[in-house]
């Protein structure tokens, strides 16, 4: 098996397809990190002046002044009780253009990067490769028709597919644990350099999110993987994975399904360990008014990989016993 | 016979339309393939020759019948002989963008050959100056030459070839001929599948004809062709002779002014005509040739199991 394994190693990493995969596997969270380093940075001392100075400019507007002075003359509708006990300054505060108007950027946060910002795209994007990966890899062999070559040396299929497909998860999991692993890494870096404080453990819940997505990788190349190894055709397996992609969603609000069953919420609670979703629920007042009222749930991680778990150990398992079945042309 | 190396019984395969009919590819094969020589495996196309040997290596199913390969019973215990098998199925099939040593490196990783052994199978096959190419850019020949380099990695005791020489031209048909008699010269058995058969002729020592996925003949080349008891001979008067020959109970015809005796003494002819003052001007033997006594076989076939190949679904 260890034989099958290095050749098989040797051939996925031989295919320019997969090469190619790969190496936008790293372009593509590279511009997303950079792109995020570029968003949250400081302004620069000459954009901070500029941004003072203007809004020094537009502090004497006369609509401004008016309102200050409307502001310092009748402090309680305008700061509400009680009334501070400096007005003038609470005013100014209040009513005068700050130079963060005119110069806004947004911070750097690891925690928010991780929940709903670019740390969940970037798992998603190398989920979305890996799969093609796995596709393009089992397509290819039977495009060429090398299948049936392979099995005149070793017969035994389940140990050819098993082969394969461990080459195929393993080295996408891998690979994208190492991808993620260092994009954590240089944004926890550019934090550092600006001084924001990462609090406690927060790199370490990243870097835990980011593996749990690189397991998500794995997972995708095998899916890529077993299908092609079904339909024979990487071709046929994309469109699948299209149409399912396409009209999934779809047939799910239509025939009102929980979310708790659709592939993609299940792939975030992974990710997030758990991911909150919404279902209709009676309104606190009673009963469904305007069918508006909804209760928040939280998809544990648990139940996640056990829905994706037996779904990808299934589709694995047709795809092998259809491989051992079938004729190989 | 000696060892049989392949012996199929009862084999059968069919394949099932998508509109529910079926197509019955082999039908209940017998095969005998002694160890040692080159055995030929005719058979117009579509007859179940590359069926046949699909399913004795593993890449299709049978319907029914047993298989075995050195007496092991196939697909059971294939992996225990596939060591032992080197084959080409059909058009050679590798990575196109490897080389053809990289190719070759790969099978021979997956079975633990050393890498020598890879350049020495390109040496055999004379890819040597072309091992570095990607076989996408290789001609037809080499791609074929490098299918066989493939089964020599293993050097095996038995060697199925499907169509080698198939898209050649002459000199690499002559080439593959040549090597396919070393090998059959060097001890390994050879099964070569071929419809053409002048090939067969020149280089098998054995052969089994099928048609319409039934086995029509078999046995030693000399055997399928009349075992050499057919002798045309040429006397003054051979409307003379025939009786003479009949009373000594040997068969003999006149056609175009010669006789065509059927015996397996032919000196006996030669004692007969001379005793009876009729002197021979000439006696040779009467071979058919595989291909006149191929066309036979197969119309034959064909006229008596037409419509046999669709049968529908009950």
């Amino acid at each position: 098996m260890n034989r099958l394994l290095r050749v098989e190693l040797i051939r996925f990493l031989s295919r320019r397809a997969v090469l190619v995969i790969l190496a936008l596997a790293v372009a593509i969270p590279v511009v997303i990190g950079v792109a995020r380093i570029l968003e949250t940075r400081p302004p620069a001392p000459d954009e901070l002046a500029s941004a003072q100075a203007q809004a020094d400019a537009e502090a004497k507007q006369p609509y401004i002044q008016r309102n200050l002075r409307q502001c310092i003359a009748h402090p309680e509708s305008n700061l509400g009780r009680p009334v501070p006990d400096d007005v003038e300054a609470a005013c100014e505060e209040m009513i005068l253009p700050q130079p963060e108007w005119f110069a806004y950027w947004e911070r750097l946060d690891l925690a928010s990067e991780r929940e709903e910002g670019s740390g969940v795209a970037v798992v998603i994007v190398l989920a979305i490769l890996m799969m093609l990966a796995g596709t393009t890899f089992a397509g290819h062999d039977w495009a060429s028709g090398s299948v049936s070559n392979q099995l005149l040396f070793e017969p035994r299929r389940p140990r050819v597919w098993g082969a394969k497909a461990g080459v195929v998860t393993v080295l996408a999991a891998a690979f994208s644990a190492l991808v993620i692993t260092a994009y954590w890494g240089v944004l926890a870096l550019a934090a550092h350099s600006r001084d924001i404080s990462l609090g406690h453990g927060l790199l370490l819940d990243c870097l835990q999110s980011g593996w749990r997505g690189a397991g998500v990788a794995g997972a995708a190349a095998l899916a890529g993987y077993a299908l092609t190894m079904l339909f024979r055709s990487t071709v046929g397996a994309l469109g699948v994975l299209l149409a399912a992609s396409v009209a999934g969603g779809v047939v799910l609000a239509v025939i009102g399904i929980d979310s708790v069953w659709n592939p993609g919420l299940n792939v975030y609670a992974i990710i997030l360990d758990g991911a909150s979703y919404y279902v209709d629920a009676p309104c606190p007042g009673g009963g469904i008014q305007d069918g508006s009222c909804q209760v928040e749930k939280i998809l544990p991680i648990g139940r996640a990989l056990w829905f994706l778990g037996v779904g990808l150990v299934l589709f694995a398992g047709a795809s092998l016993a259809s491989f051992q079945r079938r004729d190989v042309p | 016979m000696g060892d049989l190396v392949i012996e199929t019984a009862g084999l059968r395969k069919e394949f099932r339309g998508v509109r529910g009919g079926r197509r019955v590819a082999v039908h209940g094969l017998d095969l005998a393939v002694p160890a040692g020589g080159v055995h030929g495996f005719l058979g117009p196309n579509g007859s179940g020759k590359t069926t046949t040997i699909r399913m004795l290596l593993g890449l299709a199913r049978p319907s029914s019948g047993t298989m075995r390969l050195f007496g092991e019973p196939v697909p059971k215990r294939l992996p225990q002989v596939i060591g032992r098998v080197g084959a080409v199925v059909e058009s050679p099939k590798f990575s196109p963008n490897f080389s053809g040593r990289r190719n070759l490196r790969l099978l021979a990783g997956a079975i633990g050959v050393p890498a020598e052994r890879v350049e020495s199978a390109i040496e055999t096959v004379r890819l040597d100056g072309r091992e570095k190419d990607r076989y996408k850019s290789y001609s037809l020949g080499m791609k074929q030459r490098l299918a066989i380099a493939a089964t020599l990695l293993k050097e095996p005791d038995l060697l199925i070839l499907d169509e080698p020489t198939n898209g050649l031209d002459p000199a690499g048909i002559r080439e593959i001929r040549e090597t396919i008699r070393d090998l059959g010269e060097s001890g390994v058995t050879v099964l070569l599948s071929s419809h053409i058969l002048a090939e067969v002729q020149q280089v098998c020592t054995s052969a089994t004809i099928i048609g319409n996925g039934r086995l029509l003949a078999s046995g030693t080349v000399d055997e399928l062709l009349g075992g050499g008891r057919s002798y045309r001979v040429a006397v003054p008067d051979p409307a003379a002779a025939v009786p003479l020959l009949g009373r000594a109970g040997v068969t003999a015809t006149v056609i175009d002014d010669r006789l065509h005796v059927e015996t397996d003494a032919p000196a006996d002819v030669t004692r007969i005509l001379g005793e009876a003052g009729i002197w021979l001007t000439e006696l040779a033997p009467l071979r058919a040739d595989l291909e006149s006594y191929f066309l036979e076989l197969t119309e034959a076939d064909q006229l008596g199991h037409a419509g046999d190949d669709e049968e529908a679904v009950a």
